[in-house]
């Protein structure tokens, strides 16, 4: 099933190969800015709406986990942003995000039980793989600001330990046979 | 005489030299020493303290969401630590602590009680 997992990947992807800049320019510091904020929210937004609505613990455990933890991460992005006088400049990709998060809310409304945990985590592991790629290929190495590039470099480890998560969740629901 | 005196002086200065020793072991051997674990970048650090029995461990979050420290044995649980925030804890029984934090299950540490 072609799931909105693999669109948000795909952005990604396009991003970290530089796909979305214009040739030789990465993205500037205010970009970069709306890209982590929306990067962000659309993964809390998701972990509210499997808050509510799974019915296995480990899921709802792990949704409430991306709520508070991506919201700690917004919260001293906007905190340095403020600080720094940078204004987040929506470009193609956090626009890209943006749709993306909408299109995996659409669809998961859609689904109920296991069909739901499946596709909710499917997506947290995609979305976090490309995050990591994109953090790594294209946000860290084009930051210009060094308290921006320190933020990026501290929060990668969470969405790394957020992927392992996920992956185990993932590991258990194809075992129960979700 | 003379002797006598010399005598009573050294077991003087005896008393005295065990005295400042028992003051400076019980500076260093007793309740009150305070190891810190911080915890950042999704990591306990160190992953793995050796305590004495009495001594008190801090765990610093100086990450931007909150964490647990949570044996597994569940002889201690902090509940949420918020970022910025810290947990202290007595160490109390001799033994091997392995904990988690049950936030984040990739993240895990020990404490050894002595």
């Amino acid at each position: 099933m072609k799931t909105p997992a693999i669109c948000i990947a795909a952005t990604l992807i396009s991003l970290s190969a530089g796909a979305a800049w214009a040739q030789g320019a990465g993205p500037t510091d205010p970009q970069i800015a709306a890209i982590v904020v929306t990067a962000n929210q659309v993964d809390i937004d998701a972990g509210k709406l499997a808050k509510s609505s799974s019915k296995t613990k480990s899921v709802r455990e792990f949704a409430e986990r991306m709520i508070t933890d991506h919201t700690g991460v917004n919260k001293s992005a906007t905190e340095l942003v403020t600080k720094l006088h940078v204004t987040p400049e929506a470009n193609p990709t956090s626009e890209s995000l943006q749709k993306g998060g909408d299109e995996n809310l659409a669809a998961l409304k859609k689904l109920h039980g296991g069909a739901f945990d499946k596709a909710y985590i499917d997506h947290e592991v995609a979305y976090h793989e490309a995050v990591l790629k994109a953090v790594d290929t294209t946000l860290i190495p084009n930051a210009k600001n060094a308290e921006l590039k320190a933020l990026l470099v501290k929060v990668r480890p969470a969405f790394e330990a957020h992927l392992e998560h996920a992956k185990k969740i993932q590991a258990t629901l194809s075992k129960s046979g979700a | 005489m003379a002797r006598r005196q010399i005598l009573k002086r050294g077991v003087r200065l005896a008393a005295g030299a065990l005295i400042a020793l028992g003051l400076v072991a019980s500076a260093t051997a007793g309740p009150g020493r305070t190891h810190t674990v911080t915890i950042e970048n999704m990591q306990f650090n160190p992953p793995e303290l050796t305590v004495r029995r009495g001594d008190r461990i801090v765990w610093v979050n100086k990450d931007l969401f909150p964490h647990t420290v949570t044996a597994t044995s569940k002889t201690f649980d902090s509940g949420s630590i918020a970022a910025n925030a810290s947990w202290r804890y007595v160490a109390a029984k001799r033994g091997d602590y392995a904990y988690v934090c049950t936030f984040h299950p990739t993240m895990k540490g020990k404490i050894t009680v002595q």
